[in-house]
């Protein structure tokens, strides 16, 4: 088949190493949110080059432990207790948020639920880099926004989620996610809180590898992708076949594929899933 | 002075724009006025020239197309070669991370010390030859990617600034971002069921399934999906429902 011979000049395929640290991540998922301290030996070893290095940009960071520390380290500085980081991932017009670090506790995630986090993540109150970020209250926000009900914010308040910001990173065409949160209303540095937003951005650039396999976004090769990006800007098949250089029924299958990856019931639905994703 | 007495008055402006919604501020900005903002970060960085250019969101082509420059409204040389040149690492890496990418040319005088806040970034081979210059990429929420490039021989950044310079460009790119697309203001005068229509497309239903849905005919919810791809100037509905998800009109 030539559709086999697509698949290997992919630029960004991940290594098979990923996914076992994926399924590292889901097996400490359960078990690490509650203790914080288990990686308190990566941050002593960041904060070494922290006082050397004012930005500790240089650091290093390239396992799952170096994430937790270097985001430990920076919901310190900005004031918060909590920190949470992630991606957001679509199934038709609903949202789920994939957890890909977080020193929440479990009790926290499990009562709040991955959809309420999701909402939370990409709300009204989310803030891009370079737009001022504002906080969910958890006191008054019934009243001032439907990101929550009553009972769910009385919920995070318990939980010592009284003030949360939610800030969207940008590393390359990803987007994720980071919650701070605070016990106390106003206890988080504003300030502070818009430079880790583009802290975080270029830290997580550094690890695309490990960002994109535990946020899963882009099943698509480079082929596939192509393709659906054309059908996407309205081109037929044929059309397609020529732009690439390949005969059609290449292009049907490549798309075939794709729409199979999303579970997708046609074209139309594969591009808007694509297009939520931010993989097109 | 007196550009400087108006970048103060229209910056608080700016400011007054972003407290009350915190919505992604200025929307609609046109380019003349970006191209002012874009000014005001140069000048805090010492830039003599500078540049925003949009990754093309073709996966084949690799290039960078440009937006404004710091010679609006004509298009400065340094630009033209920067959209000339094979851009594909630096696309490449704009599609993948965040981080800045610099370059110096060592002739220049003080080149050493004015990148001291990015000397964990990498530093690239110059973009445009004879000069020093920094490289931020940029997004819009609706995966628009793109470049902004400031360029000159006094250029400088404190380690200080780094971030709300990016965190500046980010936001002078959604702004951009939002406007890009001709198509937008067209695209209002779409009827509420033409939208209903649109997204339910989008969800993976057929026409027949639409006007199940909608309690409607397949003949009429065929019709309002033909008007959607026309008012948004799309060709077949695989463009419309593609449009309309890129210009926010369904989610």
């Amino acid at each position: 088949m030539r559709t086999d011979s697509g698949p290997k000049q992919q630029m960004s395929s991940p290594a098979p190493l990923h996914r076992t640290e994926i399924l590292e991540h889901r097996a400490s998922n359960q078990t690490h949110e509650g203790r914080p301290n288990t990686s308190i030996e990566h941050r002593d070893n960041a904060k070494g080059e922290h006082t050397s290095r004012p930005d500790a940009l240089s650091a290093r960071l390239s396992s799952r432990g170096d994430l937790t520390s270097f985001l430990m380290e920076l919901t310190a500085e900005v004031g918060a207790d909590s920190y949470m980081l992630v991606a957001i991932v679509h199934d038709q017009d609903r949202s789920d948020a994939r957890i890909i670090s977080s020193n929440w506790i479990f009790d926290a995630i499990e009562l709040i639920g991955k959809r309420l986090i999701a909402n939370l993540a990409q709300g009204t109150l989310t803030a891009a880099p370079g737009v001022r970020p504002r906080p969910l209250v958890a006191a008054h926000a019934p009243a001032a926004n439907g990101l929550v009900d009553g009972e769910e914010a009385r919920l995070l308040d318990v939980l010592g989620h009284s003030e949360i910001y939610s800030l969207r990173l940008h590393v390359g065409r990803q987007r994720l996610f980071v919650l701070f949160s605070a016990a106390e209303v106003g206890q988080i540095d504003e300030p502070t809180l818009v430079k880790a937003q583009m802290k975080c951005c270029y830290a997580l650039s550094r690890i695309p590898q490990l960002i994109a396999a535990a946020a899963m976004q882009d099943p698509l090769s480079d082929r596939e992708r192509e393709c659906l990006f054309w059908v996407s800007e309205g081109k037929t098949t044929d059309e397609v076949a020529v732009i690439l250089g390949v005969s059609s029924n290449t292009v049907n299958s490549y798309i075939t594929h794709a729409i199979q990856k999303f579970a997708a019931s046609n074209r139309a639905m594969a591009i808007a899933t694509a297009i939520r994703s931010g993989i097109i | 002075m007196k550009n400087a007495a108006f970048k103060d008055a229209a910056q608080g402006h700016l400011n007054d724009q972003q407290d009350p919604s915190g919505q992604e501020p200025n929307r609609a900005l046109g380019i003349p006025d970006a191209t002012r903002r874009c000014r005001w970060i140069a000048d805090d960085i010492k830039a003599s020239a500078f540049g925003l250019f949009f990754v093309s969101p073709s996966p084949e082509r690799a290039r960078l197309v440009p937006c404004l420059d710091s010679d609006f409204p004509g298009t400065g040389v340094a630009t033209r070669f920067i959209a000339g040149a094979n851009g594909e690492d630096i696309v490449r890496h704009t599609r993948t991370s965040t981080a800045p990418h610099w370059w110096a040319d060592d002739g220049m005088p003080g080149s050493q010390g004015a990148f001291l806040a990015l000397e964990w970034a990498e530093r690239i081979a110059p973009l445009v030859p004879g000069t020093n210059g920094i490289a931020f990429p940029v997004h819009a929420d609706r995966g628009q990617c793109g470049l902004v490039i400031f360029m000159g021989p006094d250029i400088v950044l404190p380690a200080g600034l780094l971030y709300d310079i990016h965190a500046r460009c980010f936001a002078l790119f959604s702004a951009v971002a939002g406007t890009h697309p001709g198509d937008a203001g067209k695209a209002r005068s779409i009827s509420k069921r033409e939208l209903e229509c649109l997204k339910l497309t989008a969800n993976g239903n057929t026409s027949e399934e639409i006007a199940k849905l909608l309690k409607l005919s397949v003949h009429t919810a065929n019709q309002y999906l033909t008007q959607s791809a026309q008012k948004l100037n799309a060709v077949n509905r695989n463009q419309a429902v593609a449009k309309a998800l890129r210009l926010g009109l369904i989610e």
